[in-house]
């Protein structure tokens, strides 16, 4: 029986290794979500999401598409509904962030009844050209992120987005 | 913007930008009578003004709800808040509630005041129409109040 018992220095060992576990996850935990891509991270591992919208019936006017999932915002967790401006470049469909790449807020198309033909921020009169180029003279600094964009079974499916393709 | 770390770090570099905070006024009641009512003001006055931070992101800071009981309840308590945030360089502050008996001070500060909804029951899509009504009834009084400058 004496040759199983756990003597002094071995539980200390165990119990410290233990301890140290958890700091060591307590320490690694953070940094491994830094790792992640916070774009990913934002659209729960950067799946794609089915839209409502069909395929077929996106035309060369932008409209806005609704993108469900739930997301825990400070100290409250909401439905966040993001929203994608969809519409159709030549063959090309294409569907834009609605996040202003100045400080964050939605634009809107043609919500300026001054500028017609393009995306505008109401927090700071940023504007925006159709394909997301940024108007020179207003704050925003880039042009609009732009989402990855599948069809399935003639629906409209979004995924994670990225830096503006459109914008030469 | 959020009252977070982060987002307070924005604040402080971006302040010519930021110009707004909004603040909810959120009354809980303990009463058995009332208890749940209170819970569905606190929940849509939450779902409501996180959704307005999603959309004016840029331009304003939403504060975490002040919360108070009806014995806690003070008068003095909003106007202070107010004065505290000018000086901290907000140029518009918004108390935003549930709770009617705050627009007795609407002369002094800016109360907006909404009937609850109860979003409990909703699904998803609907709640978040609901939310996009609601907050398209806002935007003209924010609007004004930024055009004023
Ligand atoms: S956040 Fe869009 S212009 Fe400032």
């Amino acid at each position: 029986m004496s040759n199983n018992r756990v003597s002094r220095r071995q539980f200390l060992s165990y119990t410290l290794t233990g301890v140290g576990g958890f700091m060591a996850a307590g320490m690694l935990m953070p940094m491994v979500r830094f790792a992640i891509d916070p774009v990913l991270q934002k659209h729960g591992g950067g799946d794609f999401v089915q839209t409502e919208h069909k395929i077929a019936d996106i035309t060369d006017k932008p409209v806005k598409v609704d993108l469900k999932f739930e997301q825990v915002d400070a100290w409250y967790k909401s439905d966040v509904t993001n929203v994608a401006w969809v519409f159709k470049e030549g063959d090309q469909i294409v569907a834009l962030s609605p996040v202003c790449k100045h400080l964050g807020c939605m634009v809107g198309w043609e919500e300026d009844s001054s500028h017609p033909n393009q995306f505008f921020c109401p927090c700071h009169a940023g504007r925006y050209e159709k394909n997301g180029k940024n108007v020179p003279g207003t704050p925003p600094t880039g042009p609009l992120d732009e989402y990855e964009v599948q069809e399935k079974n003639g629906f409209l499916w979004l995924g994670p987005t990225k830096a503006n393709t459109l914008v030469k | 913007m959020y009252f977070n770390a982060n987002d307070v770090t924005s604040f402080m570099a971006q302040k010519e930008f930021i110009d707004t905070a909004i603040v909810p006024l959120v009354s809980v009641d303990l009463t058995s009578e009332k208890m749940k009512q209170s819970g569905t003001e606190a929940d849509f006055l939450l779902s409501l003004t996180s959704f307005i931070e999603q959309q004016f992101k840029g331009r304003l800071l939403l504060m975490p709800p002040f919360s108070y009981s009806a014995t806690l309840k003070d008068e003095e308590m909003p106007k202070q808040l107010e004065a505290q945030l000018h000086n901290a360089g907000f140029k518009h502050v918004f108390f935003i509630t549930c709770d009617h008996s705050w627009t007795n001070i609407g002369d002094e500060v800016n109360i907006i005041w909404l009937p609850a909804i109860p979003l409990e029951s909703m699904d998803k899509g609907v709640k978040s129409s609901i939310l996009e009504d609601q907050l398209r009834q806002l935007i003209p009084i924010l609007s004004t109040k930024w055009a004023q400058i």
